[in-house]
């Protein structure tokens, strides 16, 4: 069954003829993204009439590859085989004629229409009578054994429901191949047990399902086939059943590289200085669910979590950029005091600091220089406007954060843009270092740095951790958790599932935690 | 994509932008010595000293304006408010004088209101969060309507025994007229107000990116209402220009095209929309080739409507120069999602 770990062992001889009814097969795949390879080297095969579980980490590739699949993107090298003959689809429009559809994590319908409407968009007569089309979903709807109301409006289902018309809607195109991607993370487990009785349906009637899922014990329960992905490549496939819960972590974490990178030699772990946060229940609009955690100084807390868990939300309402809920919303104490923020201004004089994860968007000004940004950070915590703004305060902010980050070439007039990603983010981190924070909260702070600065960024938050501040490392990679961690938070579907200590954590126990 | 190798590569916005923006107003400069050039040959009146001075007086109302809305520009707003501020503004004082008040204390009455006026914007603008494009044009015809329900005629004069509005309107100091000594003043200040206050910066900064500024602590939301409290302090200022050069304010200027010429100043000069770049002096560059062009125009015979339609190929050209030189959108660069 396994694949072993290289694409070396993925010759022609086992993958070619095995099977003769392959519906969809990948040939040595390559898809690049600015010269970034998304996955590399790929074979794949798809059955009719099989449950095709894609399993791996957060940017393993999954999703590149079905968005493939499906028209979203190209091939950059390789071949894609349609029932054995070759395609490009240049559009999801021509690949879902092709028989091929793929429900998104976040439903494709459009939220002011009703169900019928969605169900045959872009298939409307000139003359489009109403009652007609309705009377025809109706029909069509309750031959699948869905109970949704035709005529209500798409943005008052539920999560299930808009995931029955996206279905409803494949079926209607005639789809042989349909792809899932997270079907089940937004459903309850009534809602849940429902889908798999539609898929189970499909699948009877010769559809080829592929599903990206994150429950491993979902895939091992409807799965027929399991592949798993990591770094680009498939690193195994094989039959559900010769899988276990074990295995498929093993494969979806197992890695060398990055070890000898991040030194995950075992350091003396911290101990807990005084609890600056404590969070209970907070709820945050079905992003953030009843979670509690408390944060310490002196202390880096790693938050573990695959994407969409809740944890930049999380620390996005600590720091008063979103807001929690009003009612229930939970309870954040910052050193005791009752705390609830509507803006970050607050938040930043009280001494959090939330470093954002994409720091393009939301964390530095480009047109500005270095300099410049760094003194935007010295003059947010002055009040009154008219103050003079000194040359010289940048300068010597320059001069000072320059030689303690390592920052080459700030001090010269290169505007933001035209440093690279490692000195953006330094920058941005002294920035926010500037506003002197008692709590600091990096949202994926090496998410594209190089590797010098990784390792900069690594000793520098250690270094803010050994002078008592408290902080806060979220991340979606793992060797970084390991690296950085004094305890490992681990998030999954908006709540803190389990806390435990650097010493008794390792990379298998915290995946375990964030997919089980 | 997660090794670590391959995640070093990833750098966004790895790819460095040529400045090509320093070379905008360098442009319109040497457009405007051009123009002037030919028009001083072509034109025997151009440079006579009583069509100079008439031109940098137009020119004084149309700077003024400028700066005003150069600020709110910067801060990546627009204030479409400014010409109905204006006339508004000025008409409610020359109003409230006519009631037995003091004139100057109308004045100073009337920018009471005016600063109320900008407040409401900026709090509809940065608390209700309504894009500023759409929210000073409803506000700006809504004062406009107002004022018309409240005022008697369409024109209203000044008391013409006043003093310092006498100086406003034919008063010179060492040979400068004072409307256009009023608006060096004003392009000083905020020129110093822009660059060397805590304030100028953080209106920079919240330009250039509202999320970051805000994510940072900054007080963005009381930034943006003070933006638009002082560009309508500068519309009623221009407005006392106005009054004092022809003695009286003539509220149906609101249906000219001035707002139009006043960002195609804005715009020309090189402030970007997409905010926190350039300065007030850019404004002034704007300023000069805008009034060049239009007494030339008018010298020419030119029709007003022509003008207009000059003027506006003009701005649309900027405008789109604009668009292509500081791209609005931040995520243009991004790779796609892995």
């Amino acid at each position: 069954m396994w694949q072993a770990d290289s694409e070396a062992d993925m010759g022609d001889a086992d993958m070619g003829d095995a099977d003769m009814g392959d519906i969809v097969e990948f040939r040595n795949a390559t898809k690049t993204f600015g010269g970034i390879a998304a996955f590399r080297g790929v074979n794949f095969t798809l059955q009719p009439g099989e449950i095709h579980a894609l399993l791996g980490e957060n940017g393993a590739g999954k999703s590149t590859l079905t968005k493939v699949m499906a028209g979203v993107h190209t091939l950059s090298e390789g071949k894609l085989l349609l029932n054995g003959q070759e395609v490009n689809f240049s559009s999801p429009a021509e690949a879902l004629k092709a028989g091929i559809a793929m429900v998104f994590q976040e439903t494709n319908l459009v939220p002011a229409m009703t169900v019928a409407q969605n169900l045959y968009l872009g298939e409307e007569k000139l003359f489009n009578r109403l009652r007609g089309l309705n009377v025809q979903a109706r029909q069509f709807l309750a031959g699948m054994g869905f109970q949704v109301d035709p005529t209500a409006q798409v943005s008052t289902l539920g999560a299930a429901h808009k995931q029955m018309v996206e279905i409803a809607r494949a079926v209607h195109h005639r789809a042989r191949v349909i792809i899932f991607d997270e079907p089940t993370a937004t459903l309850t487990p009534e809602e849940k047990r429902h889908f798999f009785n539609l898929v189970d349906r499909l699948v009877k009637a010769g559809v080829a399902i592929v599903f990206i899922t994150h429950a491993l014990e979902e895939a091992l329960q409807v799965a027929s086939r399991i592949t798993v992905m990591r770094d680009g490549q498939i690193v195994a496939t094989g039959r559900a059943a010769d899988f276990t819960r074990g295995s498929i972590v093993q494969a979806m974490v197992g890695r060398n590289l990055s070890e000898t990178l991040h030194g995950s030699a075992k350091r003396a772990t911290r101990s807990y200085g005084e609890k600056v946060l404590s969070v209970e229940n907070l709820s945050c609009a079905g992003l953030v669910r009843n979670s509690s955690f408390s944060v310490f100084a002196g202390q880096v807390t790693g938050m573990f979590g695959l994407v969409g868990a809740g944890r930049t939300e999380m620390a996005k309402v600590i720091a008063g950029v979103m807001k929690r809920n009003v009612f229930h919303g939970g309870e954040i104490r910052l050193f005791g005091k009752s705390v609830r923020y509507r803006v970050p201004r607050p938040a930043m004089l009280d001494g959090i600091v939330y470093v954002t994860e994409d720091r393009k968007l939301d964390g530095f000004f480009e047109t500005m220089t270095g300099g410049e940004n760094l003194q935007i950070g010295a003059l947010s915590n002055g009040n009154n406007p008219l103050s003079i703004v000194s040359p010289a305060q940048a300068k010597a902010l320059v001069d000072h954060w320059g030689t303690r980050l390592r920052l080459k070439q700030i001090s010269d007039q290169a505007r933001m843009i035209e440093l690279s990603g490692g000195n953006q983010q330094k920058v941005v981190i002294a920035k926010s270092l500037i506003q002197k924070p008692k709590l600091i909260i990096f949202d994926e702070p090496t998410r594209g740095v190089d590797v010098g600065a990784i390792v900069e960024i690594h000793q520098l938050i250690s270094d803010l951790a050994d002078d008592g501040m408290a902080v806060v490392v979220i991340s979606s990679y793992l060797p970084e958790i390991m690296a950085v961690s004094d305890r490992v938070l681990v998030v999954k579907r908006g709540r803190v599932v389990e806390e435990m200590m650097a010493s008794e954590a390792s990379e298998e126990k915290i995946m375990f935690a964030a997919v089980h | 994509m997660t090794s670590a190798n391959q995640r070093a590569g990833a750098i966004r916005g790895g790819m460095p932008r040529k400045p090509i923006k320093i070379s905008q107003e360098k442009v319109v400069i040497g457009i405007s010595v051009v123009l002037f050039s030919i028009f001083s040959i072509v034109l025997d009146k151009f440079l006579s000293e009583g069509n100079i001075i008439a031109l940098l007086k137009n020119v004084s109302i149309l700077g003024t304006l400028a700066v005003g809305m150069g600020l709110v520009v910067v801060g990546r707003g627009i204030d479409l408010t400014m010409v109905a501020v204006m006339v508004v503004g000025v008409a409610f004082s020359i109003w409230v004088s006519s009631l037995g008040i003091d004139f100057t204390v109308a004045v100073l009455i009337g920018a009471v209101l005016v600063a109320l006026i900008g407040l409401f914007t900026g709090v509809m603008i940065a608390f209700a969060e309504i894009p500023p494009i759409f929210a000073t044009l409803a506000i700006a015809s809504s004062i406009y309507g107002t004022g018309r329900i409240i005022f008697p005629s369409d024109v209203l004069y000044a008391p013409n025994n006043v003093g310092w509005l006498k100086w406003v309107g034919s008063g010179t100091l060492f040979g400068i007229p004072a409307s256009v000594l009023i608006f060096g003043i004003v392009s000083v200040t905020m020129g110093l107000f822009l660059r060397k206050t805590r304030f100028g910066r953080l209106v920079y900064a919240t330009g250039d990116n509202p999320n970051a500024a805000r994510n940072m602590g900054l007080p963005t939301r009381p930034i943006i209402v003070t933006q638009y409290i002082i560009s309508a302090l500068i519309a009623f200022i221009a407005g006392l220009i106005m009054t004092g050069l022809v003695t009286g304010i003539n509220t149906r200027i609101y249906n000219s095209s001035l707002i139009y010429d006043v960002l195609l100043v804005v715009v020309l000069g090189g402030i970007g929309l997409s905010g926190g770049q350039g300065g007030v002096r850019n404004v002034i560059v704007g300023t000069i080739l805008v009034g060049i062009l239009t007494n030339g125009m008018t010298i020419l015979n030119v029709s007003y409507t022509n003008q207009n339609l000059i003027k506006s190929v003009i701005l649309l050209t900027a405008l789109a120069i604009d668009a292509i030189i500081n791209p609005r959108d931040e995520q243009t660069s991004q790779t796609g999602d892995i």
